[in-house]
């Protein structure tokens, strides 16, 4: 695929009459098959590419993108593009194409999920299936595989690529009243352990059999992984830099300073191959070991070319997320507090009011009441009203950091009085 | 053309129960304008086809952007070979279609004047001095100029012998200003959603007034009081902010794909299931909502859904009633039903159709009301516009709305600007405590562009509608 990508940029190189550009190619084959009440309901399979191509003639620019790579598309391409440009008004926040840069070697391609075979996919999905059968629950989820090609070019001479690989499966259990689910994604295929998946899935499941009401309080709360991740994403969308110095959210004037809790740190890390590592940016940044948060001081802000232009500063962008972790088991966090609740996964997560940083969301998959050390029984859904900076400062523990996307590494953590403001019925 | 010959005949010598091929290209044109700065100036294509096969209960779906005879039909067998796969996993004898006649069919989204056609430095010209506009107040940080314009050419073929040509086309402008000040940042945005339509639509908004408008309503906003405690009040709703509170709370739960479960693991399932259907009182009586992809300047009108199934217009909630489903083709038979409504649809061509939520509004009261006289008629209460932060259970019942600009109501008049405002609610309890609906003069469309849905990621169009309506006891207060 290099090679293709090469040859298109070559001819885009040639013809392109424009003062500057950035051209990106990308390719995606993917394999996808989702399941549900047990049964495949999809099954989709393809190749596809996209070129991206961006002119400018001075600081007039245009943008063109096509999924057709014969020469007559390229060159109706570059056509659309340039004639956007020349037509547009000048745009004062333009900034010239990168020169040629080195970007750190990644890996992230993996034989193990090339070699990952249909026949293969429907065979893991018959024994989810198989599985829920023998609860006499129904299964849904999905089962996935994707090849993706990246080629990155400009004008001044940079030009990178990458190509990655990825692999998912996922399963909801449902069977009444209880409901759970459990996800797998990762760039390598040879680390999926169908049968690990299906025994965290049924001792959640199991873990879900006595539901009792619960009205929502302030209480202690152990947010699993994959509730983590939901959560502190938005919370990371919200750290753009330029936001910030505009004075439109949270993190105004709060650069080097400790904002956040003494035991919550946030990074971007090349050194972790579990780790998807995307080597450089869409916009052309180059991925270099990033602390955006560390022991509670924010450190960095994820910056655009633009804004680090004009004050000056570095461009950052996240290229993956890894939060470190502690060692606390569930076990030991349970016997923390007097008792709390444990949050499998959280739902529908949007801001409430971007100024405070504050979110709104719902718990999903289930949510466990615990007193005393122990888990005694399973509670309807909660809604929340929360500040994810604010919670760092209320972390009692934090766990030993998992693989929870295949770019994600996070911990559970212990945040005492989550803000839930509302039930739902079940 | 040649290539729907081509897969239909190569999917019959497979041996297909049933399949269907859809040519499309879509186009976007896009133009974000970020206070003078244009971030993205963009004229977007992909074109490729889809390739769907049927074969004992299951599905195989299969895309390709190489127009080539050979590919055509390897993409035929490969569809094929994934529905035989798709087979080993199945519940009994597996999925049946409902069934359909045959179609040839031709439908265009009328347009006056096409987006596309509109010169770039025009369409800039205008979004450069509506920004400017907004960038003249003091106070406001910040002004975007959001316009989309998007064109679906389809070419659809089935084993039925159907043969469609569509052309659907929307445009979808949006404005915000964002005022900094006191240590606090409000915005306020002009959006009525897409709409199925040409540029004579943007001619007609006078996009100037409505940039001083959200600019001078911004900086009342960011000055505005918040509500403290929560507390139950009365809630007068606007449509711009009713399409996304139906769309949430009755377009997904009446998805019938949600209902089955199919959506189960991720989009999540749905609360208003079978049993209720003709029983559940979803809504009070003067609560009605209509499917209806014939609707004019609909985002879901096509004439024809990705099924081949003819658009159609029917009760969803009657009277308060839970009356009936938006289904497809292979949803349909799941509950006994003869013909799907035919809400299947697909946002490229790369992506299997999914059962999707039609036009769907709420039918506004039979009897005279105006927007004025509900507010006279109200002694405490809160007045929402626009959109705002949204969020709702996966079965459909809890939710919390924001919305993007309010006024209190005291003794029948609009007594304060606030901000920050929360409403909580379920169902049935919101649509139940609807005592009031203006008439149909004060109906307008709302056309959502963005839902999304389904793995991999769909973004879904279709248009709702109200007119302003009233909501008793119902608990609202301020974010924290």
């Amino acid at each position: 695929m290099k090679t293709r990508f090469e040859s298109i940029a070559e001819y885009i190189k040639k013809h392109v009459k424009a003062d500057d550009y950035n051209l990106h190619i990308s390719a995606m084959n993917q394999h996808e098959t989702r399941f549900a009440q047990n049964a495949i309901t999809q099954h989709i399979a393809g190749e596809n590419i996209n070129i991206n191509l961006e002119v400018a003639f001075e600081n007039k620019t245009g943008r063109c993108s096509i999924n057709q790579t014969d020469e007559t598309a390229l060159a109706n391409l570059i056509k659309t593009a340039e004639e956007m440009a020349i037509l547009n008004q000048p745009d004062p926040e333009y900034v010239e194409s990168p020169k040629a840069q080195t970007y750190p070697e990644v890996q992230n391609k993996m034989k193990n999920t090339l070699e990952l075979k249909p026949e293969q996919m429907v065979e893991i999905i018959r024994k989810s299936i198989a599985n829920g059968e023998k609860q006499g629950a129904t299964v849904s989820g999905m089962t996935e595989k994707h090849q993706v090609d990246v080629l990155f070019s400009t004008k001044n001479g940079f030009q990178g690529f990458y190509d990655l690989t990825d692999f998912g499966h996922s399963m909801t259990m449902k069977k009444d009243h209880i409901e759970t689910k459990v996800s797998f994604e990762s760039k390598d295929y040879g680390t999926f352990d169908l049968d690990k998946e299906i025994e965290c899935l049924n001792s959640q499941f199991d873990a879900l059999k006595t539901t009792q009401p619960f009205d929502a309080c302030k209480i202690p709360v152990i947010i699993r992984p994959a509730a983590l991740m939901e959560f502190y994403m938005f919370m990371m969308w919200m750290m753009n830099r330029r936001q910030a110095d505009e004075g439109m959210t949270a993190f105004t004037d709060q650069l080097g300073k400790k904002f956040l809790g003494e035991k919550f740190s946030l990074m971007s890390t090349l050194s972790m191959p579990e780790l998807v590592t995307l080597p450089f940016s869409r916009d052309s940044i180059v991925s270099e070991e990033t602390y955006w948060i560390r022991n509670g001081v924010v450190e960095t802000m994820p910056t655009p070319r633009y804004w680090a232009k004009m004050k000056n500063l570095k461009p950052a962008s996240p290229f993956n997320i890894f939060i470190p972790g502690g060692n606390a088991t569930e076990e030991e966090m349970m016997k923390m507090v007097p008792r709390g609740l444990i949050v499998n996964r959280f739902w529908y997560i949007r801001p409430v009011d971007m100024k405070a940083g504050e979110l709104t969301g719902m718990t999903r998959d289930g949510v466990l009441y615990f007193e005393d050390g122990k888990v005694k029984h399973a509670v309807n859904n909660l809604r929340f009203n929360e500040v994810p900076h604010d919670t760092t400062r209320r972390i009692l523990a934090l766990g030993e950091s998992v693989l929870t996307d295949s770019s994600v590494k996070l911990p559970t953590v212990l945040v005492d009085g989550f803000n839930f403001v509302d039930k739902t019925t079940f | 053309m040649k290539y729907l010959d081509i897969a239909m005949e190569a999917a019959k010598s497979l041996g297909a129960d049933y399949a269907d091929i859809r040519i499309q290209k879509s186009t976007t044109q896009t133009i974000y304008l970020h206070n003078l700065s244009l971030k993205n100036t963009s004229t977007d294509s992909n074109e490729g086809y889809g390739i769907r096969v049927f074969k004992d209960g299951a599905w195989g779906f299969a895309h390709s952007n190489v127009f080539n005879a050979d590919q055509v039909a390897a993409t035929v067998k490969r569809a094929m070979d994934i529905a035989l796969l798709s087979g080993k996993a199945k519940k009994g004898n597996g999925l049946t279609l409902a069934a359909e006649r045959s179609y040839i069919a031709t439908y265009r989204t009328p347009v006056q004047c096409d987006p596309f056609q509109i010169p770039l430095k025009e369409k800039v010209d205008l979004m450069m001095e509506v920004n400017r506009m907004m960038m003249n107040y003091e106070g406001i940080r910040q002004a975007v100029f959001y316009l989309l314009m998007h064109k679906d050419e389809k070419l659809f073929a089935s084993t039925l012998g159907t043969r469609l040509d569509i052309t659907t086309q929307f445009i979808n402008p949006m404005i915000t200003a964002t005022a900094v000040m006191d240590g606090d940042s409000q915005s306020r945005t002009f959006d009525e959603g897409g709409r199925a339509t040409g540029w004579e639509w943007i001619s007609q908004l006078d996009l100037s007034e409505k940039a001083k408008q959200i600019a001078e309503e911004a900086i009342i906003k960011v000055k505005a009081d918040t509500l403290k405690e929560e507390q139950r009040r009365t809630l007068i709703l606007d449509p711009n902010h009713l399409g996304l509170t139906m769309h949430e709370s009755v377009g997904h739960p009446t998805e019938l794909d949600r209902v089955l479960g199919w959506e189960a693991d991720y989009a999540g399932i749905s609360f208003a299931t079978p049993e209720k259907l003709g029983n559940y009182k979803y809504g009070s009586d003067i609560v009605n909502f209509v499917g209806d992809n014939t609707l004019s300047e609909g985002l879901a009108t096509a004439g024809f859904d990705d099924d081949g199934v003819p658009n159609q217009r029917w009760y969803i909630i009657k009277n308060g009633i839970l009356n009936e489903y938006g289904s497809t083709r292979d949803t349909a038979p799941q509950i006994g039903l003869v013909h799907s409504r035919g809400c299947s649809r697909a946002t490229s061509y790369y992506n299997q159709p999914i059962n999707r939520i039609p036009n769907l509004y709420l039918l506004p009261g039979e009897k005279q009301l105006t927007p004025g006289q509900l507010i006279a008629d109200t002694d405490d209460g809160v007045y929402i516009q626009g959109r705002g932060s949204f969020s709702i259970d996966q079965h459909r019942v809890n939710f919390q709305f924001g919305g993007d600009f309010f006024w209190e109501i005291k003794n029948g008049k609009l007594h304060r600007p606030l901000k920050k405002v929360l409403y909580k609610s379920c169902n049935p309890e919101f649509w139940n405590s609807c005592d009031a609906i203006c008439d149909e003069r004060f109906w307008r469309p709302f056309g959502v562009v963005n839902c999304g849905k389904g793995q991999p990621n769909q973004t879904g169009r279709m248009t709702h509608g109200a007119a302003p309506a009233r909501f008793r006891n119902i608990r609202v207060g301020g974010s924290q």
